[in-house]
């Protein structure tokens, strides 16, 4: 992953600062830095969305494809995620430099997918064992500044908001063979409930306190950090350990409660933000290197 | 300014795409309206009229322009086409102001909901557009719809809204025009008798699922000439077995009409019938008749042995129309003041049309063009509605257009595009036309043409060199010089194909300027050409061939006569005549050799007609006399053309425009073989030589015409000569020739085929560029295919013509007896020729109210005995030849025996002309 060199004066800074509730860049350890969501940027997808979280540039595009059900799961369409890691984000990335970082994410994403809550895949299925909706989740990263799985995570929820999903019937004839046919109003479309989507909150253990939405400096300070993937009503979906430092268990229980806390903190903004940005209309002016 | 547009789309494979294109509003176009300053400069494309010529419609007194909706234009587009009374529909088919007028598709909106919101934004638009315009000159714009809601809608929004037949009511001063609506009313159908006679047709979707898996078939329609019952279907595909379906029945028909590209499903092989070899027309008026016609449908399945039976199937869905507008003429309906009447059209294969008039009395006995709407599924015939009236039935003029429609001949005048690529006039040869050309002006060419010739497209010359052998010269106009490729007038010629020659009318490929001045090789000017020259020695043997473009000076237009007179006369000796002598001396060796190599001298009865100049009408047929210099000419065409196909096809052996002409299959010339057997001749027909040979040597003392006779017999024996692609195919063969290889070149001003291959040639010598198109094999492939389709139409409509003119020319004459030779014996007819006029006739020998004769009919032989005289092939015969006008539609002529006098066949020499106009023509008439 991308890392900065930081002298042992700065390291101690940093930590020294944490200690007292105060960060570098003046926020609390609680506080996340400001977030820009613009959603409905990529016009050939079914949905998209763009997530700025202070230096950290994501661009999730959901694209919705027609495929056949697991086997395992025979009324259920499904969600595959691939992540892809710009080496305009970092000359690390260049070549296959970023697809370890991509794997991992991807794979961390389809863990906190992994349940049956997050989203209803019912209703992706178009007719049982033969027929569903496949949707294909994006994610590039454009640029690192820190908190990384954060970032994607509500950016990976604006975009399943977004995603509208072409409504089709499936028509049988007298032969039994089938027939998709498609709904000529491009409006008549099916939306997905993102209300379940959990969000990442990654909790850096610096010194004896821990923070969320750490910079790529303050990650430099930290030996060990949290995942904990959460819903907007606090429920824990996922949790994960990163970084080689060690956590006591009295300290996971307390990242745990904090990620709870600040989890649904941040989903509530980011549904007012959404739902703010949906009753704009299509006529809405787009912003951003996209707009 | 940009928009994207988004849609979605189902992909073959079955998955669902999203497709985004961007779109560009533009902000440059204007309204249309001459003198609209807030549109400024963006007047491009047609403009509206300045002041709409008041079609006083009493529904919108003041002057107006319309705006249809796209239902209403594409339906009515017969009735909006027409000069004078809706011309302003014409122009205002454009939407301006894209940028205030563009509409996006909303919420809980259809496509077509949106369009039709569009249109009315457009017209709004419009009018607050046009009141901007100008104050004093209140200009409207009416919108024409069909849709009731849109209408609705459209008054809501305060736009002045009619529907087609609303506003085309009130025009009080074009009252006909109402009959030209293509009836679309709901309220027409619903008094058709509710009854179901067709099963429905299925969607385009099953169809193409049926066809997929086999259940379906897909095929045009073609409906038979004979029997209105029946019709066959040509599968398309290459599959072997099953090529050629027949369907029987109105109900197995279900509504297809001739040409359409339907889907048909097979019967089972136990309903499988066979053709049927009754003649049937369709008389029925009414709907009720369909009790007849199951009747009459049980008469076509006479009883036929299991071999004879063909697959039988039933139409199942149309996959494409292929309605044209019909010409043909109006069956007035018995009832008095009824509106709705039967249209037959002249072609027998298209089913009656019922359409809705009030002028049917005027109407009537004249040629008409009919447009079908629709063909409901509870009613007998397909609905239409009038387009045009041609004019009476038997004016020249009149059945000249129709024969022109008939045969789908292009004859419109060449449109304003089209002319626009012709040179300025006054036009000369310019430094730039020079480029690449030779300057041959000091040569002695000369041409040689049919007296009243204007488009003059060969020249020739031949001059002794100072080594002692002979430079000839074939000088073709150079055509491809002034039609540049791809322009509209390249494209125009290539739909026209060729120039149509009618008896007295010739229909341009290329417009006058053109075909009769710039082009045209006239004596005294200096002209464009393309030159093919050789050398040859005295024994005409090619040591040189040379193709160059060149500027020629044609010292003197000849016709053949002239040069004939020329050549025999011994007093002359200036350097024309001497140049044809050598030329004919030339020829004359190059066409003993051509037969020599087996090329075939076939005949066929030509007759030019002698007009009258005043009346145009034919006052005497003559047959066209056949010169040396005639075959002079030819032989050297020939010759350039063969040398032109091989250069092409050296320089471009895959797209090289060639001409081939199969050889028959052997049993094509069965019927040659055995009508020479029967004057105990042998004909031998295995190879071009030896039909060529024996065809000489077929001469009998006692009987001069013969020869004559048996080469117009294996004329009909041929197979047509067809253009291709020499990419396409391997066999290149000119059996007629007997050439490898042949291809035209030498009338670029009558066929567009020579125009190609002008192109190619210039190619092949470096004197003009090459275009994508031209080597492109498919796309040349397209071309062939289009011209021998025209060139087929062409022939077809010049002997329409000639039979038109010798029906005229008897009509004028009376009925007259002449000698005739039979040509073919058929079960129950002979069809004779006439030489005198070369006119060729059937005599039937069977009537339907007359007790039959006995007839004997033998196909080995082949003859025919009537009672006790038998007739052969080539019997002379003497017949009465009349007018038969019984059927107005197909007035033909009638041939009826003289001698052999057979009792109660043939007619007494004696009888007068009164007597046979009296009850004698009545029998004549039955006798179909």
């Amino acid at each position: 992953m991308a890392s900065v060199a930081l002298s042992e004066a700065e390291k101690v800074y940093i930590v020294h600062g944490v200690q007292e509730d105060l960060r570098v860049d003046g926020r609390g350890c609680e506080d996340y830095r400001c977030v820009e969501v613009e959603t409905d940027v990529v016009s050939n997808t079914s949905g998209s969305a763009r997530v700025k979280l202070g230096h950290t540039d994501i661009l999730v595009g959901v694209k919705a494809e027609m495929g056949t059900p697991k086997l395992e799961k025979p009324n259920e369409g499904y969600l595959e995620f691939f992540v892809d890691c710009s080496a305009s984000a970092t000359p690390e990335f260049e070549g296959r430099g970023g697809d370890d970082l991509g794997t991992e994410i991807a794979n961390t994403l389809y863990r906190i997918f992994n349940n049956k809550s997050s989203v209803d895949l019912k209703t992706l299925c178009i007719s049982p064992r033969e027929h569903c909706w496949v949707l294909y989740v994006d994610v590039l990263l454009l640029e690192c500044g820190g908190n990384l799985f954060d970032a994607i995570s509500i950016a990976v929820k604006a975009a399943l908001f977004n995603t509208r999903i072409p409504r089709v019937r499936v028509l049988e004839d007298e032969e039994g063979s089938k027939d998709i046919e498609l709904s000529d109003d491009p409006y008549d479309c099916i939306r997905l409930s993102v209300e379940n989507v959990p969000c990442i909150v990654t909790l850096c253990k610096i010194g004896c306190r821990h923070v969320v939405d750490a910079t790529l400096q303050e990650e430099a300070c930290s030996l060990a950090s949290l995942l904990v993937s959460v819903t907007s009503k606090g429920v824990v979906t996922c949790m994960r350990k990163v970084g080689k430092g060690s956590l006591d268990p009295e300290s996971i229980f307390e990242m745990m409660e904090t990620g709870k806390r600040v989890g649904k903190v941040l989903h509530a903004s980011l549904q007012s933000v959404l739902h703010k940005e949906e009753s704009l209309g299509p006529k809405r002016q787009k912003v951003g290197f996209l707009g | 300014m940009l928009k994207s547009k988004t849609f979605l789309k189902k992909t073959r494979a079955g998955g669902v795409m999203k497709i985004v294109r961007e779109h560009y509003l533009r902000d440059d176009i204007g309204c249309g309206a001459p003198g609209c300053a807030a549109c400024g400069g963006a007047h491009e494309g047609p403009a509206l009229e300045p002041q709409p010529q008041d079609p006083a419609s009493s529904l919108c007194p003041q002057p107006h322009y319309l705006l249809p909706d796209t239902n209403v234009l594409l339906h009515q587009i017969v009735s909006a086409w027409r000069p004078g009374t809706w011309a302003s529909v014409a122009s205002s088919l454009r939407l301006p102001g894209s940028l205030e007028t563009y509409v996006e598709q909303e919420q809980g909106e259809n496509a077509n909901d949106r369009n039709d919101r569009a249109i009315r934004v457009a017209a709004k638009w419009y009018n607050e557009h046009l009141k901007k315009m100008s104050a004093d000159n209140q200009l409207q714009v009416i919108f024409i719809t069909n849709d009731r809601k849109n209408k609705e809608k459209a008054i809501e929004e305060g736009i002045p809204a009619f529907t087609c037949e609303e506003y085309v009511k009130s025009l009080t001063a074009n009252p006909e025009l109402i009959d030209r609506l293509a009836c679309l009313s709901e309220e027409g159908n619903e008094i058709e008798s509710g009854k179901i006679i067709f099963s429905e047709h299925l969607p385009l979707s099953k169809l193409q699922q049926g066809i997929k898996s086999g259940t379906y078939l897909q095929g045009t329609f073609r409906a038979s000439r004979e029997n209105y019952l029946e019709a066959t279907v040509w599968i398309h595909g290459d599959n072997e077995e099953n090529k050629e379906i027949i369907l029987q029945g109105l109900k197995h028909l279900n509504r297809a009409i001739h040409e359409d590209i339907v889907a048909v499903e097979l019967l089972p092989k136990s309903q499988w019938v066979a053709p049927s070899s009754v003649v049937l027309h369709d008389e029925g008026q009414n709907e009720e008749d369909v009790e007849k016609e199951e009747e009459r449908e049980r008469m076509l399945k006479t009883a036929v042995s299991e071999k004879m039976l063909k697959p039988t199937g039933r139409v199942v869905g149309i996959i494409k129309r292929n309605w044209r507008p019909y010409c043909g003429m109006l069956s007035k309906s018995d009832i008095k003041e009824s509106r709705r009447h039967l249209f037959t059209p002249a072609d027998k294969r298209i089913p009656r049309i019922r359409i809705e008039t009030r002028q049917a009395s005027t109407l009537e006995g004249r040629r008409i063009i009919v447009a079908i709407d629709g063909w409901p599924r509870n009613s007998r015939y397909p609905n239409g509605h009038f387009v045009r009236n041609l004019g009476d039935v038997g004016e020249k003029e009149t059945e000249t257009e129709v024969l022109l429609l008939e045969h789908d001949v292009p004859h419109q005048p060449f449109s304003q595009a089209v002319l626009s690529f012709l040179p300025k006039m006054p036009w000369s040869i310019t430094e730039k036309d020079m480029k690449n050309r030779e300057d041959l002006r000091h040569l002695c060419i000369c041409s040689v043409d049919p007296p009243g010739c204007t488009d003059i497209d060969d020249a020739l010359h031949c001059r002794e060199l100072e080594n002692g052998n002979l430079e000839v010269g074939v000088h073709i106009a150079d055509v491809s010089h002034f039609i540049r490729p791809g322009n509209a007038l390249d494209q125009e010629s290539a739909r026209r194909g060729t120039t149509v020659y009618l008896c007295e009318k010739r229909i341009d490929m290329v417009p006058e300027l053109l075909s009769s001045n710039l082009c045209s090789l006239k004596c005294d000017v200096d002209r464009l050409a393309f030159s093919c020259i050789w050398e040859m020695n005295h024994n005409a043997e090619i040591l040189k061939t040379k193709f160059t473009k060149s500027v020629i000076n044609s010292k003197a237009s000849l016709t053949y006569a002239e040069a004939q007179l020329r050549i025999d006369s011994a007093n002359m000796n200036d350097d024309i005549t001497t140049s044809l002598r050598g030329l004919n001396k030339l020829a004359k060796i190059l066409k003993k050799r051509r037969i020599e190599k087996g090329a075939l001298t076939l005949s066929s009865p030509e007759v030019r007609f002698h007009m009258d100049s005043e009346t145009h009408d034919p006052i005497d047929l003559q047959t066209k006399e056949l010169r040396e210099t005639n075959s002079m000419v030819e032989e050297f065409m020939l010759l350039a053309n063969i040398s032109v196909a091989k250069k092409i096809h050296e320089e471009f052996s895959e797209h090289a425009l060639l001409r081939k002409h199969p050889a028959p299959p052997p049993s094509n010339y069965e019927i040659l073989v055995k009508a020479a057997r029967s004057r105990n001749l042998e004909i031998k027909t295995d190879t071009a030589k030896s039909l060529a040979e024996s065809l000489d040597r077929a001469e009998s003392p006692t009987f001069p015409y013969l020869n004559t006779l048996l080469r117009i017999l294996a004329t009909r024996c041929m197979m047509q000569a067809v253009y291709f692609c020499s990419g396409m195919d391997n066999d290149f063969h000119h059996y007629g020739l007997a050439s490898p290889i042949y291809t035209h070149f030498t009338s670029p001003i009558r066929r567009y085929a020579d125009v190609i291959v002008h192109r190619l040639l210039a190619v092949a010598i470096g004197a003009d560029c090459t275009y994508p198109e031209l080597t492109d094999k498919h796309k040349l492939a397209d071309i062939c295919k289009n011209l021998n389709f025209r060139h087929k139409m062409a022939q077809y409509a010049q002997r329409a013509s000639v039979a038109f003119h010798t029906q005229l020319f008897f009509k004028s004459k009376g009925i007259v007896s002449e000698e005739a030779y039979i040509l073919f014996v058929r079960k129950n007819a002979i069809v004779v020729l006439i030489p005198k006029y070369g006119l060729e006739g059937t005599v039937f020998f069977e009537e339907k109210d007359k007790p039959n004769p006995q007839l004997i009919y033998d196909d080995e032989i082949p003859s025919l005995k009537i009672e006790d005289t038998v007739f052969h092939v080539f019997d002379k015969v003497k017949v009465k030849i009349m007018l038969d006008s019984s059927n107005l539609q197909h007035q033909k002529i009638r041939m009826s025996l003289v001698e052999p006098q057979i009792p109660g066949i043939s007619i007494p020499t004696d009888t007068s002309n009164m007597d046979l106009n009296g009850p004698k023509k009545k029998k004549m008439k039955l006798g179909k």
